[in-house]
């Protein structure tokens, strides 16, 4: 029979871990813990479930390569072969375990990693050491294997008007640095600037202890720091060339290519950037659930503003992303579909873009506010949520991305901030990029916007 | 290429290869490709899917110097000539630019078969990682 004191104390602990803090998971929280093995920054957070993520986040995306093409090759070279053991190997030995390997790069990482049981992770961390520090960069795999993918990733790239456009804006924007495109736009990276040995010098700067980071979820942080300790322990200290990028300036302008399939539209201005990068705005985030124009339920267009605004062209794929990256962000307005359809509802886009510098109905900031908060707390259940943002924040400022602090903070958005962000936006130069067909597709000044 | 051979068994001890080197070195020069400025790996026969992609593998340059010898070895042998002294290849220019990579390809192709042919167990305990 327990005695009172301690079965109140029991009661008291209950209660306190009910209130611990808003949907976290009965195994922990959506924090990350954030600590340092053999000089490499290392984060995780323990979720429940028998699988595990680690990722090693480079700072070395587009943003930072040396030469067109370089991240990406960089990025496909990756589990290739090893000085211990061939590709082939690493590959049936990771299936074998029932893990699956991840790699991908964005316009500022590089991400490799592995999703896998949790019991596995000694394998796993010896694996991305391997790939780090002991890849043997060869030129006839370069040929067989890593071109080809290049190439075909060119193709994908020219066949889709919508990333184009996507890109366009970006270079739009940024110019250098976050402007580089993301996929190749055309064959001179691949014909002139990668070879084995310029991905071996870029391997040699991504992969220094200092560009990287170690990110876990699912995982024990003090396992996942011993086992860093141990296998990263050789990994070279410093880059050969320090990867570094200027600080991102907000330009602007206009972009037409001619596309013979597919019409796309993009609108871009400046937005924030991540939670842990200088000017971070929680309103860009409220800001694109308000214009929003997907919906998530089927077979209606929703009632966000831009779907209310192209409600004549239901076929038109419309959809506003706020960008984020660690100094500056991007929030992009695309519209993809017909080109008459774009034609006939580009107009009524951007007057919906500047009735919201107007005026906002409480009704719609409201859900706004709220599909913002979904959006970011249903992001961080995903088992790779802000790995990668994670990752790029303990490179470059030293601090993870807490989900929880960025759920808060879109709580304290108000009309006012989201109405002025919109007015500078409006003043500044917008970044417009129409590829299709230039005949039909409206040009910048033609909706109304200012280039 | 695996044919029974006493050459690994004779590198292993080193008074056979004192006995051997002069024995070898007399046989190469007397085998008459070096008279025609070949090495020993361009006369390997091409007609295998291992050499076929061993000589896709090939650096350029090696690849350009190869397809030069065997024109000048071929023209040689249209002439029924040697090659002056002086053109001759020495022992030390014969050196293995192919052999090497032929090997890594069969290695690589008995890797495959066997892991292809692995009996997997299943796992009892978390430190085993399934049967090789």
């Amino acid at each position: 029979m327990l005695s009172r004191s301690a079965f109140r104390q029991a009661t008291r602990q209950s209660w306190l871990q009910q209130r611990r803090g808003m949907a976290a998971p009965a195994s922990g929280s959506f924090q990350y813990q954030v600590g340092e093995a053999a000089g490499i920054k290392i984060a995780s957070r323990d979720t429940s479930g028998p699988i595990g993520t680690i990722a090693l986040v480079a700072q070395a995306g587009t943003r930072y390569e040396t030469m067109p093409g370089l991240a990406e090759g960089l990025n496909k070279y990756a589990f290739k072969n090893t000085d211990r053991r061939t590709s082939l190997r690493i590959q049936r030995e990771s299936e074998l375990l029932g893990g699956s390997l991840i790699s991908t790069h964005t316009r500022e990482n590089l991400v490799t990693g592995a999703k896998f049981f949790r019991d596995d992770l000694p394998y796993f961390v010896e694996l991305l050491a391997e790939v780090a520090s002991q890849t043997s960069y060869r030129p006839h795999v370069m040929q067989e294997e890593v071109i080809p993918l290049v190439m075909m990733d060119h193709k994908k790239f020219l066949a889709n008007t919508l990333d184009m456009a996507l890109s366009s804006v970006h270079s739009l924007a940024f110019h250098r640095g976050l402007g580089n495109t993301i996929k190749p736009a055309s064959s001179t990276p691949y014909t002139k600037y990668l070879t084995a040995e310029s991905l071996e010098e870029y391997a040699q700067s991504a992969y220094a202890k200092s560009s990287f980071a170690i990110v876990g979820n699912g995982v024990d942080h003090a396992e996942l720091s011993k086992w860093t300790n141990e296998f990263f322990g050789d990994a070279r200290k410093s880059p050969l060339q320090q990867l570094t990028s200027a600080q991102s300036k907000y330009y602007g302008g206009e972009e037409r290519i001619s596309h013979g399939s597919g019409n796309s539209m993009v609108i871009a201005f400046s937005g924030s950037s991540s939670p842990t990068g200088a000017s971070y705005k929680p309103e860009a985030a409220v800001l694109a659930a308000l214009l929003g124009g997907q919906s998530a339920i089927k077979w209606t267009p929703g009632f966000s503003l831009l779907s209310k605004a192209t409600q004549e062209a239901p076929n038109m794929h419309v959809a506003t992303k706020s960008n984020v990256y660690t100094d500056a962000g991007l929030v992009t307005i695309a519209m993809d579909g017909s080109a008459t359809d774009i034609r006939s509802t580009a107009g009524k886009v951007v007057e919906a873009l500047k009735s919201v510098a107007q005026n906002i109905s409480k009704e719609d900031f409201q859900k706004a506010k709220a599909l913002a908060k979904f959006k970011e707390l249903e992001y961080g259940q995903e088992p790779r949520a802000a790995l990668e943002l994670t990752g790029a924040g303990l490179v470059r400022d030293n601090k993870p991305y807490q989900i929880d602090d960025v759920a808060k903070s879109i709580d304290g958005v108000t009309e006012e901030k989201v109405k002025k962000l919109v007015k500078e936006a409006l003043e500044n130069k917008a970044s417009v990029s129409a590829v299709g067909d230039l005949y039909l597709l409206p040009f910048a000044e033609e909706v109304g916007l200012k280039v | 290429m695996s044919y029974p051979t006493l050459a690994p068994f004779i590198q292993q001890r080193p008074w056979l290869m004192r006995w051997m080197r002069p024995l070898a070195r007399w046989y190469f020069d007397n085998s008459g490709y070096r008279k025609l400025g070949l090495r020993a790996d361009d006369l390997i026969p091409e007609e295998s899917e291992s050499v076929q992609l061993a000589l896709k593998r090939l650096p350029p340059k090696e690849a350009y110097d190869r397809v030069f010898r065997m024109r000048r070895a071929f023209q040689c042998s249209l002439a029924h000539q040697l090659l002056p002294q002086t053109e001759w290849t020495k022992a030390d220019e014969d050196i293995s630019y192919l052999e090497p990579i032929i090997k890594e390809i069969e290695a690589e192709r008995t890797e495959r078969e066997d892991l292809e042919s692995m009996i997997i167990k299943k796992r009892t305990s978390a430190s085993t990682k399934g049967g090789h």
